[in-house]
């Protein structure tokens, strides 16, 4: 018998190779498959939205909406902008922003900018919850033909903000913004100065309050503290859940404070945490509420 | 059937499940993209931004800073672009009339010999 007849498939005396070639087969072919989509031509994002921006552009993007809106004080275009963006809570990214940049220096001023649409939105939050199904029904009559796939083979449908659709249709919903502002001019006087001892909560915290003259409060009002040695600013408004003329400070005892508001006015000084009570071994701090008016 | 033939065939059945599975159900995904990346209208309402900004403060300098982010074109091709997508897209006159204010102010602007500091 030669070699051949020894091969012949029907010899039950062959051992039995099975099917594993194929398996390995496919898993070769995998491999490849991923690599060359994962790696060497993975699927290219050219047409991408605001809300896949890299942190620090999404701030860009915020400070530019912030300042837009500043410019032009068209609430919706910059409620719709900033729905864009994704965040999940556009007032605690906004008032998280503004306080970064006060930490830093904020040399642009883009805080205050920050903080005056901060106060605008939380002005309209009976507005502001509906912009997600807004824009939803927006985006289903609306739908940007010319938008490009997205790579899960989904279309993009959001809409340009400033299309006059979106407009129109913002514009039904939209309240009147009233946001309050000073009275050109008219320098801030210090109406009250109050020791307060009944709140641990508030101790050592140093409360101002800005209103103007119809006693109304005032958001986005820059207030200058200094001690020996340091300065900083901080605005109005970032806690318009207490009121949109509030902000706070909280003071190191024993340091003593000059206050003023960076648009003029009373400047208060040689503030210093107050000692309520002097009972115990340590001090019981106090805290201080300030309120500015408008004559 | 051969069993080289049916090795291949596995392969390229292998091959275009992994195509599949890496460019349609889970494809690289780009987060932390760059403006310069943002589709067309986006960018264009971008530049409307500046636009509405500059009617406002009238900060050429400002507004060159800012449209440096999206692209290194010059930034009054920029704005140029972003008119003629404007009206392609129907935004409202007084949108154009901005973009148009801000492309004629950059038009005889020159940047400082410094460059853009963005």
């Amino acid at each position: 018998m030669n070699r051949v007849d020894s091969l012949n498939p029907g010899d039950p005396n062959l051992p039995r190779k099975g099917n594993w070639y194929l398996l390995t087969g496919l898993a070769i072919g995998l491999l490849i498959g991923l690599i060359i989509s994962w790696m060497i031509a993975p699927v290219k994002y050219v047409d991408t939205v605001p809300s896949s921006l890299r942190s620090d552009f999404k701030n860009e993007f915020r400070s530019l909406i912030a300042s837009a809106f500043y410019s032009t004080d068209n609430f919706e275009r910059a409620a719709a902008r900033l729905e864009l963006l994704g965040d999940s809570d556009p007032i605690q990214a906004l008032t998280i922003q503004a306080q970064n940049l006060l930490n830093n220096g904020d040399p642009t001023n883009t805080a205050f900018l920050l903080a005056y649409l901060t106060s605008a939105l939380k002005q309209n939050t009976e507005f502001v919850p509906n912009l997600t199904s807004t824009s939803i029904e927006i985006a289903s009559e609306t739908i940007d033909k010319t938008a490009s796939p997205t790579g899960n083979g989904t279309t993009i449908t959001e809409v340009t903000p400033s299309s006059p659709q979106q407009d129109g249709i913002f514009t039904l919903t939209l309240r009147p913004s009233s946001t309050p502002s000073p009275t050109p001019g008219s320098p801030f006087i210090l109406k009250s100065n109050q020791i307060i001892c009944d709140s641990p909560q508030k101790s050592l915290l140093l409360q101002v309050e800005v209103t103007n003259s119809a006693n109304q409060p005032i958001p986005g009002t820059e207030i200058i503290i200094t001690w020996t040695g340091g300065e900083e600013h901080f605005f109005t408004g970032l806690k318009s859940e207490i009121s949109n003329g509030y902000a706070d400070y909280l003071m190191t005892p024993d340091l003593v404070y000059n206050f003023q508001l960076a648009k003029g006015g009373a400047i208060v000084s040689n503030l210093t945490a107050p000692t309520c009570s002097t009972g115990g071994e340590s001090p019981n701090w106090g805290g201080i509420r300030l309120v500015f008016q408008q004559p | 059937m051969n069993r080289w033939l049916k090795f291949i065939i596995v392969i390229l059945i292998g091959l275009a499940l992994g195509l599949v599975y890496g460019w349609v159900i889970s494809p690289v995904e780009y987060l932390d993209t760059t403006p310069s990346t943002l589709r067309y209208d986006y960018q264009t309402d971008y530049v409307l931004m500046v636009a509405e900004i500059f009617n406002d403060n009238q900060n050429v300098e400002q507004a060159a800073r800012q449209l440096a982010i999206i692209s290194s074109d010059p930034p009054v091709d920029i704005v140029i672009q972003a008119l003629a997508y404007g009206a392609q897209l129907g935004y409202a006159n007084a949108d154009l009339v901005l973009l148009q204010n801000l492309a004629t102010s950059l038009q005889t602007w020159q940047p400082n010999p410094g460059g853009l500091v963005p």
